[in-house]
């Protein structure tokens, strides 16, 4: 149930059994600093708005996957430097 | 009964009647009890409440879909609500029921799916007990008599704690439905009264459904006072 299996990799958490979840929006924008524990974007899967964190602060360096797009568990959304 | 992951023990839960109440301040109250059971001041908590008349559009949804101009909803009295849950725009008001359970999902074994269904669960149970079959669409989801829909979920979570629900039509004006595209779709809703001749009250609703949902989620559900949280005259 976290949201990074790496140390500021930013990846879709195990929701349970749900399919693909669609990127909502995104908090902040590559380049931006991003502190630990804010909401950095949020997505949604069955009508539920999940929001998740940085898991670290630093610089958002890279976003892998706009709003509108699709993911599943564990794609890679972020990277934090 | 849908069980979620986790252990067997029971969990202490709070259930809050709200009564009837206009929107905005049972927004509030479910953000400030949702802060708390983040920070772990208090238990599981689940309001139930009858809305005065109200649209709300959910994240992935538009103003679009009302189908009325904003002149003529505003003549209907009715005011919108952009929310932070999922889904498109729906519809609250007298004779209806709606459940807001602020969970903390980890002691669910954090499956928002199964969390969804565990509501969708709780409906469809209590509208079987009242001789009506009930079912969920694959890729809609919510609770549908044929293909009309009785019952509309839409979840927030933050912290892997929920916040926001499930409304259950029990006997609700439909002229305030057709001003809007339901979840964005050309759907048409229906409510209990149109299938039984003797609908419970949304009191009564309130005490079935949430005893359906504690089996689900595995609370042990007390009542609580309101008052202690709650003063929804005050704006």
């Amino acid at each position: 149930m976290t949201n990074a299996s790496c140390e500021g990799e930013v990846r879709v958490p195990d929701l349970g059994e749900v399919g693909s979840v669609t990127v909502v929006e995104w908090l902040a924008k590559p380049g931006d600093t991003v502190e630990s524990g804010a909401a950095l974007l949020e997505v949604e899967t069955e009508k539920t708005t999940f929001v998740i964190d940085a898991p670290r602060t630093g610089r958002l360096a890279r976003v892998f996957v706009k709003e509108g797009e699709k993911a599943r568990r564990d794609d890679l959304l972020a990277r934090i430097d | 009964m849908t069980c979620l992951r986790g252990s067997t023990e029971r969990i202490a839960a709070r259930h809050l009647p709200l009564g009837r109440a206009p929107y905005g301040p049972t927004w509030r109250l479910q953000k400030e009890l949702h802060a708390r059971r983040v920070a772990g001041t208090i238990p599981d908590t689940v309001l139930t409440v009858e809305h005065d008349p109200v649209f709300t559009v959910g994240r992935s949804g538009s103003r679009r879909n009302l189908r009325v101009s904003e002149a003529v909803r505003e003549r209907a009295g009715i005011p919108v609500f952009e929310v932070e849950r999922g889904g498109d725009i729906t519809y609250h008001g007298p004779g209806q029921l709606v459940v807001y359970p602020i969970v903390d999902l980890r002691e669910q074994g954090g499956d928002v799916h199964a969390f969804i269904g565990a509501l969708e669960g709780a409906a469809i149970d209590f509208l079987a007990d009242h001789g009506v079959e009930a079912d969920r669409r694959a890729g809609f989801p919510g609770v549908w008599v044929g293909t009309r829909k009785i019952a509309s979920v839409g979840v927030y979570v933050r912290r892997w704690v929920t916040r926001h629900g499930l409304a259950l039509n029990l006997a609700v004006d439909r002229s305030h439905f057709a001003m809007i595209r339901p979840c964005g779709l050309d759907i048409d809703v229906v409510s209990l009264s149109e299938l039984v001749s003797d609908p419970p009250t949304v009191d009564e609703a309130a005490s079935a459904v949430l005893e359906r949902l504690a089996d689900a989620l595995r609370w042990r559900l007390s009542v609580g006072d309101p008052s202690e949280v709650w003063r929804p005259r005050d704006g």
